[in-house]
């Protein structure tokens, strides 16, 4: 059995550390490129969420390097996330591939079907060694967290242009040399230190904008064509609440303080939207309203067409932007978006809020 | 008061509930004009780009009634079934709306959430009734009869092969007929599109006018669609998804229907899921002649009418040829691309 799994941003960096810790055998699928987006929209129905598109994509290039095993969460609704596992084999099938897939939902129902598919996974590893990686996985997670914080705090202040960009760009070429959890968080701290050390332009404030919308395609560069390293490079720093880490502990882990923590973040879009309508469109609402609470200078909501609770949220955000006075921008991607589009608007909305600080300035 | 209800989305199966409950708690139920071009320019003019268009028509009948009533009623439809959704937008409609008609009608948003105990579901309307002033003896008492006419349109959709929903309702509008000299068609489509005239082009009139009758997803009886649906490995977990998926595996199953259209919405999530599996099974094992007819705010008179006339041509002459076996499960894909 060779293991596969969908990207999302750097979710394979603990992902490989598992499996490797684990002596599992596994396939990182090659980094999301045009053919992989390509292979995914022939084999989608026209109308699935993007997503989904790479997804397939992902997992015939891996299929190709020797997977035969695709290993996904899921969710019980109420949105398509959820059911993404039964339709992608249903396609895979179709389309002639002998794979399988374990569908990881959320232990809920049926404690005993869950702990089968994770051992299913995790072989034959005894008990304790199996609960390290896990240990050590979610470690991984919180530390590369943190790096990618540093990044996006160095990157609108950097003095030599670019530097950011370089530097993470040889760490996630580095990092996929390494085997196992413990070389890997010395990479991180290693490169952690690095970032830390990007030399700053003196006194520069740099515009605020923070990023709302679908949680992968904001945590997949290659979906929101780098949204942040463009917004970064245009001297924005970026804030973006929904990562990985994000992810995990609200559906995997058990850490009550971060549950309260978020509890209490989305208590604040209680006034446009008090519950869950599937995905992350209640954070979304909640972090526009935190982001303005915040100062900062603007908000983009990003989503993929046909997204059903961001077009929901779509709909409230305009009425955030007039309530709390923050400027708001919402960008739909599809297979089909330009990055020369893409770029015009978002230089056309930072110009916008650079304008728009200037008066609040000259007028203080 | 004068309260409004749309006449969109899932009205044409749950009216009986809603407008029982309301009369009986002494409303009056103003009923908005059957879909028309004004009702759907109004939703494409306020409702957000990407949405897809039977939510954008609710958003023009709210606006239909916004003048006509002292506050119009939008039910905020969770879930109908225990562990199960219908669509999040279905979840979101009510805070669509509020932000998106312009001159903030009042709203009275009916809360329907039976995904923890089908009694359970009924919580959101005690609510609504309270805040409608009625004391708790009245609602009960409009809640059980509002529940015994709901009971009834149910067993008559599931009884009664062919019927049409919102005819029953009203006598107005499209009849259901099951089958003609030629054959009958399974018209596979969420309740706002099949049910809808203006929307789907007169879609059963255009196939009777040709011979052919139609079967309707609420034709088909629960068992039969939990037992089509088992083959997957995991429940699907939105009511209408199901419905539809079922109910299309069943007629294909039974070999009832001469073809089946799957009627869909540009940019329907649900059902870019539930056709690509249909899709598939019939490719793979059934072989029935179907068609995706995609409808949009675009859709013309025209294009639709070809459309139609190609797919039933195409059943014309496999029936002629009928020893002809075809390569791969010969059918008309025309999923790709909105449909203009
Ligand atoms: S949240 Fe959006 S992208 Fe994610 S499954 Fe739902 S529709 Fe697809
Ligand atoms: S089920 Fe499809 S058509 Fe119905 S509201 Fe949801 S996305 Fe729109």
């Amino acid at each position: 059995m060779t293991i596969t799994f969908p990207h999302m941003g750097w979710l394979y960096i603990p992902v490989k550390a598992l499996f490797d810790d684990l002596n599992v055998p596994i396939v990182v699928p090659p980094p999301i490129n045009n053919k992989t987006l390509e292979i995914g929209t022939l084999l989608a129905p026209e109308m699935a969420c993007l997503p989904m598109k790479i997804n397939l994509g992902n997992y015939v290039q891996s299929i190709e390097n020797g997977a035969d095993t695709i290993v996904l969460t899921g969710s019980c609704g109420p949105c398509r996330f959820g059911y993404y596992g039964v339709v992608e084999q249903e396609i895979l099938r179709d389309q002639g591939y002998d794979v399988d897939i374990i569908i990881l939902d959320a232990p809920g129902r049926d404690p005993r079907e869950f702990v089968n598919r994770i051992s299913r996974i995790t072989g034959r590893s005894p008990l304790f060694k199996g609960l390290k990686a896990f240990f050590q996985a979610s470690k991984i997670i919180e530390e590369m967290d943190k790096l990618q914080q540093v990044f996006l705090r160095k990157r609108p202040r950097e003095l030599a242009k670019g530097e950011t960009d370089r530097i993470q760009t040889r760490f996630e070429k580095e990092v996929m040399k390494c085997k196992g959890s413990r070389e890997i968080l010395a990479l991180i701290e290693k490169y952690r230190h690095k970032a830390e050390t990007i030399q700053e332009r003196p006194d520069t404030t740099p515009l605020r904008i923070g990023l709302v919308g679908e949680i992968y395609t904001l945590i997949e560069p290659y979906v929101n064509l780098n949204v942040e390293k463009k917004l970064g490079s245009l001297g924005v720093e970026v804030h973006r609440g929904i990562t990985i880490r994000d992810w995990v502990k609200t559906h995997l882990s058990l850490d009550l303080k971060y549950k309260k923590e978020r509890k209490e973040k989305l208590d604040k879009g209680a006034g446009y939207l008090n519950l869950c309508i599937g995905g992350h469109a209640w954070e979304t609402i909640a972090s526009a309203v935190h982001y303005a609470d915040m100062g900062l200078d603007g908000v983009i909501q990003i989503l993929p067409f046909g997204c059903m609770p961001e077009i929901v949220a779509e709909s409230i955000i305009p009425t955030i932007s007039k309530d709390l006075d923050i400027p708001a921008m919402t960008l739909t991607v599809d297979e089909l978006t330009g990055e020369a589009g893409y770029q015009t608007r978002l230089e056309a909305f930072v110009d916008l809020l650079s304008r728009r600080k200037e008066i609040i300035y000259e007028q203080a | 008061m004068k309260i409004g209800i749309p006449r969109a989305l899932l009205y044409s199966i749950y009216l009986p509930l809603w407008k029982t409950f309301l009369e009986s708690l002494g409303h009056q139920i103003v009923m908005s004009s059957h879909t028309d071009k004004k009702i759907l320019d109004n939703g494409v003019k306020f409702c957000v780009d990407d949405a897809c268009l039977p939510i954008k028509i609710f958003h023009g009948h709210v606006m239909d009634l916004a003048h006509k009533t002292d506050a119009v009623l939008v039910p905020r439809l969770v879930s109908i079934h225990p562990e199960e959704y219908i669509c999040p937008k279905f979840i979101g409609l009510p805070e669509m709306i509020k932000h998106s008609v312009p001159g903030s009608p009042s709203l009275l948003v009916m809360d329907y959430n039976a995904r923890s105990g089908t009694e359970k579901a009924y919580h959101g309307m005690k609510t609504l009734g309270r805040e409608l002033g009625a004391s708790e003896k009245l609602i009960k008492r409009a809640l059980s009869e509002a529940r015994i006419r709901q009971a009834e349109h149910e067993r008559r959709m599931e009884r009664e092969k062919g019927l049409n929903p919102a005819h029953a309702l009203d006598g107005k509008g499209m009849e259901g007929i099951i089958r003609l000299e030629q054959g009958t068609i399974g018209l596979i489509g969420h309740p706002y599109l099949v049910y809808d005239q203006f929307i789907n082009m007169d879609i059963c009139n255009k196939l009777a006018a040709r011979g052919y009758g139609t079967v309707f997803p609420e034709n088909i009886p629960m068992a039969d669609i939990e037992a089509a649906c088992k083959r997957y490995p995991k429940k699907m977990f939105w009511s209408y998804g199901k419905r539809l998926l079922g109910a299309g595996l069943t007629m294909m199953g039974d070999r009832q229907v001469d073809g089946l259209i799957l009627l869909t919405s540009f940019g329907c999530g649900i059902d870019s899921f539930v056709d690509e599996l249909l899709v598939i099974a019939n490719r793979r094992k059934y072989k029935l002649p179907l068609t995706i007819i995609t409808l949009d705010e675009h859709t013309g008179q025209a294009g639709f009418n070809t459309r139609l006339e190609a797919f039933i041509d195409m059943i014309e002459w496999r029936r002629r040829y009928d020893n002809y076996i075809p390569a791969h499960g010969l059918a008309v894909y025309t999923g790709k691309g909105t449909f203009r």
